[in-house]
């Protein structure tokens, strides 16, 4: 499989990081096959987090096993110091590894939370310290939110070296700051920060009428599950010049996703990327009214 | 919202500041990213009175920048050289041959020395596209119902030429969408031209076009098949 500098991180991530949320769906047993399937594909980036049910422990016993192979983002949702300690203390317990190469702030929403992880006493000097005593390589940051917030981010923020972003052709369909990825990858590429895509599979939220547990997936959103799609969102999400893109977080589709990382080429021209956002945004739109494109 | 599409094909040209007319407004993609690029004035030309009224609305808070006009291109109301820019985008292809020299005629005679023109349509499908079937049918039923076909696709030489034989010479010719895609929603919008189309014909004509149409409804799929062009020309 194909990688990608990850920033300047001096990691060569394979196109595709292996979400290991997966593994809270599966057993003990399928958790060691799937492990054992994506490092045969050549997976080279593993990401995690303490809030995925048991994928951390889950992942763990393999991951002693691999543990030279594989480069291992972690993440934390805590905002102050001593939170953002104990729950990096706690991720190396149930990882058991003594370090974690990049850790994140899980889930960056409001401009609020910046402030609180940047001041004194925030989560970012507990990182630091625990980058100091070689607890952890690397720091990295996730938003599901504003872009604006993002390029604040970079903006305060001098060591960070790794954002986890959403990136597909529904999202680069859309107009304005609120839904700017392009000038955060801009930033990003300028200031040599890795870029890994999430919601690269994204259909669009779940029918209102289907209840949680009539979902066919269990992601909080309805992905594309067809191998054609899947590659057409994978090439898409990497053409935007991603570092790496995660897969859904369902098992199902793990496979699906690693066939479309495996057969990656090269990025998709720009008439095919216009071709799939149209398409895209008219299968969206309600009155079948347009005649053209 | 303006289409990547749009967007793309205004991105290299000088919009800020001028004149512009879009010609064929439709529902006013264009108007929006001739607006949204700072143009000085839009007159957004449609023979579609419906159309007419959907971008006026549209675009209410445009105040004068934003000119609705409802006439024929082949014989457009405004003034001899009084346009810098004009954008033909998903125009041509609802002219047949003879319309689209009167209005490639229209055109060149609004346009001012030096005018830009931005010419964006579909290839002609390929051969063995579903939608090929469908155009086919609407245009048998528009043939029927008014004497002409609703639907020709021009490859962008044909327009190339179409152009400089008024004095028109092309800057740059780049792909739009690569494949097209024909959405569920775009083929029931060209199945419901086929009905309104046959409403008007004899019932037996009616009934056999009504007929195909469901045919080539029960087989086709929404597909990405062919390819829109983007011509820009200076005058
Ligand atoms: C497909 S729409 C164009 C889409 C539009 N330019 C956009 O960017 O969204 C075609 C428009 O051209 C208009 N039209 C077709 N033939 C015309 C003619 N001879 N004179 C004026 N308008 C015409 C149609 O009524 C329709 O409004």
């Amino acid at each position: 499989m194909r990688t990608r500098p990850l920033g300047e991180t001096g990691q060569e991530s394979t196109v595709m990081t292996f979400g290991a949320i997966a593994l809270n769906w599966l057993e003990q047993e399928g958790a060691d096959q799937m492990v054992e399937l994506v490092l045969d594909r050549g997976i080279n980036h593993f990401d995690v987090a303490p809030t995925y049910g048991d994928a951390e422990l889950k992942l763990a016993p393999k991951l002693g096993e691999y543990r030279e192979e594989i480069f291992l983002g972690c993440k934390t949702q805590e905002r102050d110091y001593d939170g953002a300690r104990e729950k990096l203390e706690a991720s190396l317990d149930r990882l058991e590894v003594d370090h974690i190469d990049l850790y994140q702030v899980h889930g960056l929403e409001y401009e609020s939370e910046l402030d609180e992880i940047t001041r004194e006493g925030g989560a970012l000097a507990a990182f630091r310290d625990a980058k100091d005593e070689g607890l952890v390589d690397h720091i990295g940051l996730t938003s599901h939110g504003n872009p604006q917030l993002i390029l604040d981010a970079i903006d305060r923020i001098d060591d960070l070296e790794t954002l986890m972003f959403p990136m597909n052709p529904v999202v680069a369909g859309k107009e304005g700051p609120d839904h700017d990825y392009a000038a955060v990858l801009e930033r990003a590429s300028e200031e040599g920060i890795g870029t890994l895509g999430i919601k690269a599979f994204a259909k669009g939220p779940w029918p209102e009428d289907l209840s949680e547990d009539e979902r066919p997936y269990a992601n909080w959103y309805e992905p594309v599950d067809t191998p054609e799609e899947t590659r057409e969102r994978f090439d898409f999400a990497l053409s935007q010049g991603l570092s790496s893109v995660i897969n859904a977080g369902d098992p199902k589709l793990v496979a699906m996703a690693l066939d479309a990382a495996e057969r990656f080429e090269g990025e998709m021209d720009d008439p095919a990327q216009r071709s799939l956002i149209e398409r895209l945004r008219h299968a969206e739109s309600p009155v079948p009214e347009q005649l053209h494109h | 919202m303006v289409p990547t599409t749009v967007s793309t094909a205004l991105a290299d040209r000088p919009v800020a500041g001028t004149v512009c007319l879009e010609a064929g407004a439709g529902t006013g993609n264009t108007t929006a990213g001739l607006l949204a690029a700072g143009a000085d004035r839009v007159y957004a030309l449609t023979d579609d009175p419906e159309h007419a009224r959907l971008v006026a609305d549209r675009f209410a808070d445009a105040g004068d920048r934003l000119a609705t006009v409802e006439a024929d291109l082949r014989e457009c109301p405004l003034a001899d050289d009084s346009v810098e820019l004009i954008t033909a985008h998903a125009l041509c292809n609802l002219l047949e041959p003879v319309a689209l020299e009167a209005v490639a005629a229209e055109l060149t005679r609004v346009a001012a020395p030096g005018a830009h023109l931005l010419v964006d349509d579909y290839a002609p499908p390929p051969e063995d596209a579903a939608v090929g079937r469908l155009f086919a049918v609407e245009n048998a039923a528009a043939s029927l119902a008014t004497g002409r076909p609703a639907l020709t696709f021009y490859p962008s030489s044909v327009l190339r030429a179409a152009f400089s034989a008024h004095g028109w010479t092309v800057d740059r010719e780049l792909t739009l969408l690569d494949p097209v895609p024909w959405t569920a929603s775009h083929i029931e919008a060209h199945a419901e031209a086929v009905r309104s189309a046959a409403a008007s014909l004899s019932p037996t004509s009616r009934e056999a076009l009504l007929a195909e149409l469901e045919g080539v409804l029960d087989d086709i799929e929404p597909e990405s098949v062919g390819e829109m062009y983007g011509l820009a020309m200076r005058y």
